[in-house]
């Protein structure tokens, strides 16, 4: 009796991962219903021709150059914390403060990256300054993945580097890191996914509704996604349906960033039998 | 009087058949102890006593075991009574993150059995019963992990207790205690074969020979002797045992 | 003071013996050299309207662009009241869910169902307030017989939507980092699922749980786009202050609405700083807290007390 009891509240207890899982679905078929509207010739085509090539081309320039500037700073960072660093006061202020740059909102970031890197810097609305911006976003979530991935590095294996006389940065090079190596693109991978769809942190500091062709140097604003679809909705007014094609082209990209970076690490864990 | 009584117990974890066709019966008042080299199968067999291996995904069993003449496996039994009535101490000790008075009185609370006076009074003679009473009676709200280890294995064994069992299960529940620790622990289960059936894992060939009255050996998931201790010992039937008892494996 | 001693000499020591430390010194410090600078040019950019308006800036309640106005009250209070609905509406849907698959469901599904969700936590905030805005708000004023749909509800309702990946997979983790060791011991005592769930499992994941939403309560009152497009932004407290059916404007929606119009140098664009330095500070302190109950349990579990 009591065990039929438990089986009915444990199905009242699943309904609310029903309705998350109810609101994902949800999400995707609202988004893949478009995938019939879309007009693919309309990727490869110019803005000024009703296509999307410079927004999708923009938005790439914008993750790989935040990507460039932040996977070597947080790489570094995590090995840093996870191998040298002593335990101590200013040990606990550093991994405190990721902590919080993490949690800074994505507008305040903006509101930085104008003030110091398109002002005091002078980078002016730029690609560059787009780079740095989300690269301080990505920062914090490259750290943490990256710190991850090497703690699950065996010690045993540095400890037989380090036993043949090995330096410590020998060490790090030539065992820990290509041992982590696989989870440290997986953070990466999630890194890029995670400021693919940003927008507040771009909105002051890198992009323009329309630009003639794509930017010819990183000093130059560029045209992204996600911004083109703020401000014709918020600004210009114009009705959804008419920027449905953006907005699924966003969806899948991004989607499709953070379901490689998921199942990249799924193929590398059972590759690596050390992990568990 | 039989206590336990294993008829053909076969167990798969995840495929692997861990069990094979295990037939034994336990004595009640006795301590019976099950030994065996790492990975026979000695654990699994303690857990199929009370059902805890259900708890593990991709677990199978077959066969029958009765307790009190009633199979276990019959698929009427409620497993949670079952539990009670068979209680079960851990390898490493593990006391909940409450506060001493809290554990003891954790399982009283779970089956409803009693509250206010009767159950300080139940955590009282509980405490007395492991002997720990004298050491944690004045700071029964204190934090279980305040303890030595020792003493949590001993309130451990406390909170088993609390509940009325009729069985105590213990897996190896000296292997990560000092050797004072254990030999307390050993002269405890000396004292609960009185009252209890108390069966014991254990990969410790000289723990078996102190404190059990039969003993089992387990190997690769078969039961290759069983006997009084006293005659395991002294005159082994199975050559396997004679070497595993001389230390040549294990 | 001694303690930081030795690390100082430890750290130069090291610093002598492989040089390449300096190099991962430095990145490690990037966090707090750019929360530093965040401050410093954030407080810069700001400090004319906290000059101009003192205590008023923050308790004043007249956002007035016209009349170069800037009293931030009806933003902080749309801000908390969109907050509030989502937390509502989230920490029950969120905790339920986390606890739900680490404990319930079988194992097979578990992973397949977390990846769900996690892939929901990487849909961009544009993408939700854009699905905010073409089929809830629809829903809500239809329900409600109001003219718009872009009301604090709806805010609310999008922004609980958005927060439930983050609940699901802090409080997930800590419950299931509850050890086998407590909840063995529960089930051989002949406790139910249930039993153990609810005297072992959430006592144990409780302050960790409450991490988890602060945590979630943090991102929410940070996120902008989403909220932005569905929450009407109009700066004034709603009459009743409770009714959740007027627009309101967060804090967020008005720097990210009037960035692009206020003049480099202007009141109003010290105001929209102003605006981020609150943020700032107050995302700063949830999740410094937050980071502090996560830090006092592990340290609890390693049974130092």
């Amino acid at each position: 009796m009591s065990k039929v009891r438990e089986k009915v509240l444990f199905a009242f207890l699943g309904i609310p991962t029903a309705i998350c899982l109810g609101v994902f679905f949800w999400l995707a078929s609202v988004l893949l219903s478009g995938f019939g509207t879309i007009k693919w010739n309309l990727l490869t085509a110019s803005v000024l021709n009703g296509g999307y090539l410079e927004m999708i081309v923009g938005s790439a320039y914008l993750l790989l150059g935040a990507a460039g500037i932040a996977s070597p700073v947080g790489v570094l960072a995590a090995i840093y914390l996870v191998e040298y660093a002593p335990r101590g006061r200013l040990t606990r202020v550093i991994d405190q403060a990721i902590n919080n740059l993490a949690g800074v909102p994505s507008i305040v970031i903006g509101l930085f990256g104008y003030t110091f890197f398109c002002r005091q810097l002078g980078l002016g609305i730029s690609l560059a300054a787009g780079w740095f911006t989300l690269s301080l976003m990505m920062i914090p979530i490259v750290i943490r993945g990256t710190e991850e991935a090497v703690r699950m590095v065996p010690n045993a294996f540095k400890e037989a580097a380090l036993a043949l006389g090995a330096s410590k940065w020998r060490t790090v090079r030539s065992i820990t890191a290509p041992s982590a190596a696989p989870g440290i693109i997986t953070s990466i991978l999630l890194g890029i996914a995670r400021v693919a769809g940003e927008t507040a942190a771009i909105l002051f500091t890198s992009c323009v509704l329309v630009t003639r062709g794509l930017p010819k140097s990183p000093f130059e604003p560029v045209m992204a996604l996600a911004f083109n679809l703020f401000v014709k909705i918020v600004a210009l007014g114009e009705s959804p349906d008419k920027v449905f094609g953006i907005a699924f082209i966003l969806f899948l990209m991004v989607i499709s960033l953070a379901a490689a970076a998921t199942a990249f690490r799924i193929y590398y864990r059972r590759r690596q039998p050390w992990l568990k | 009087m039989v206590k336990v009584d294993i008829r053909q117990l076969n167990v798969w974890l995840k495929g692997n058949h861990v069990l094979k066709d295990i037939t034994l019966t336990t004595k009640e008042n006795a301590v019976t102890a099950i030994m065996g080299p790492s990975g026979c199968g000695k654990t699994t067999l303690l857990r199929a006593i009370n059902r805890m291996n259900e708890i593990i995904a991709g677990c199978r069993t077959t066969g029958e075991l009765y307790i009190n003449g009633r199979n276990i496996y019959d698929g009427e039994t409620n497993v949670y009574e079952l539990r009670r009535s068979v209680g079960m101490v851990f390898q490493k000790p593990n006391p909940l993150p409450k506060s001493i008075f809290e554990n003891v009185a954790f399982g009283v609370k779970i089956h409803k059995m009693a509250n206010g006076e009767s159950l300080a009074s139940i955590v009282e003679r509980s405490l007395k019963e492991v002997a720990l009473w004298e050491e944690v009676k004045e700071r029964l709200n204190d934090s279980a992990f305040s303890l030595s280890g020792g003493q949590q294995q001993r309130l451990c064994i406390a909170r088993a207790l609390a509940v009325n069992p009729e069985i105590i299960l213990l897996d190896e529940p000296c292997s990560a205690l000092d050797p004072i620790a254990t030999a307390k622990i050993e002269a405890l289960m000396r004292k609960l074969a009185e009252k209890y059936t108390v069966i014991i894992v254990t990969h410790n060939v000289q723990q078996a020979a102190r404190v059990s009255d039969y003993v089992a050996f387990l190997y690769l998931g078969e039961l290759v002797e069983y006997g009084p201790t006293k005659h395991v010992f002294e005159n082994p039937q199975s050559k396997l045992t004679e070497r595993y008892l001389t230390g040549e494996f294990g | 003071m001694g303690f930081r001693k030795r690390g100082m000499s430890h750290f130069l020591k090291r610093l002598k013996a492989e040089p390449v430390e300096v190099i991962l010194f430095l990145c490690a410090s990037s966090s707090i050299i750019f929360l530093f600078l965040m401050l410093l040019f954030i407080a810069k950019e700001g400090a004319q309207a906290f000059l101009t308006f003192g205590i008023n800036f923050i308790i004043g309640s007249v956002w007035e662009t016209n009349l170069d106005l800037y009293g931030a009250f009806p933003l902080i209070y749309g801000s908390l009241m969109v907050v509030a609905g989502a937390v509502v509406i989230a920490v029950p849907l969120g905790v339920v869910t986390a606890i739900f698959i680490a404990e319930v469901l079988p194992f097979s599904f578990r992973d397949l169902i977390k990846s769900l969700i996690e892939l929901l936590a990487s849909v961009p905030s544009i993408i939700y307030g854009f699905v905010g805005l073409l089929f809830i708000a629809p829903q809500v004023a239809r329900l409600f017989g109001i003219s718009s749909g872009t009301v604090a509800l709806t805010a609310s309702i999008v922004l609980a939507i958005m927060s439930i990946p983050t609940i699901v997979g802090v409080s997930g983790e800590v419950i299931a980092a509850v050890p086998r060791d407590f909840k063995d011991a529960a089930l051989a005592l002949g406790a139910t699922k249930w039993q153990t769930i609810k005297s072992v499992v959430i006592p144990t994941a409780k302050s960790g749980i409450l991490a988890s939403i602060m945590l979630g309560f943090g991102r929410a009152i940070g996120e902008t786009v989403a909220v932005l497009m569905v929450a009407g932004n109009v700066a004034l407290i709603p009459t009743p202050p409770w009714n959740y059916l007027s627009p309101v404007y967060p804090l967020t929606a008005t720097i990210a609405m009037q960035m692009g119009e206020a003049a480099v140098g202007s009141l109003e664009y010290s105001a929209l700083f102003g605006l981020g330095m609150i943020l700032f500070i107050v995302t700063f302190i949830v999740n410094t807290l937050a980071d502090a109950i996560v830090k006092r349990e592990s340290k609890f579990r390693s049974g130092v007390k």
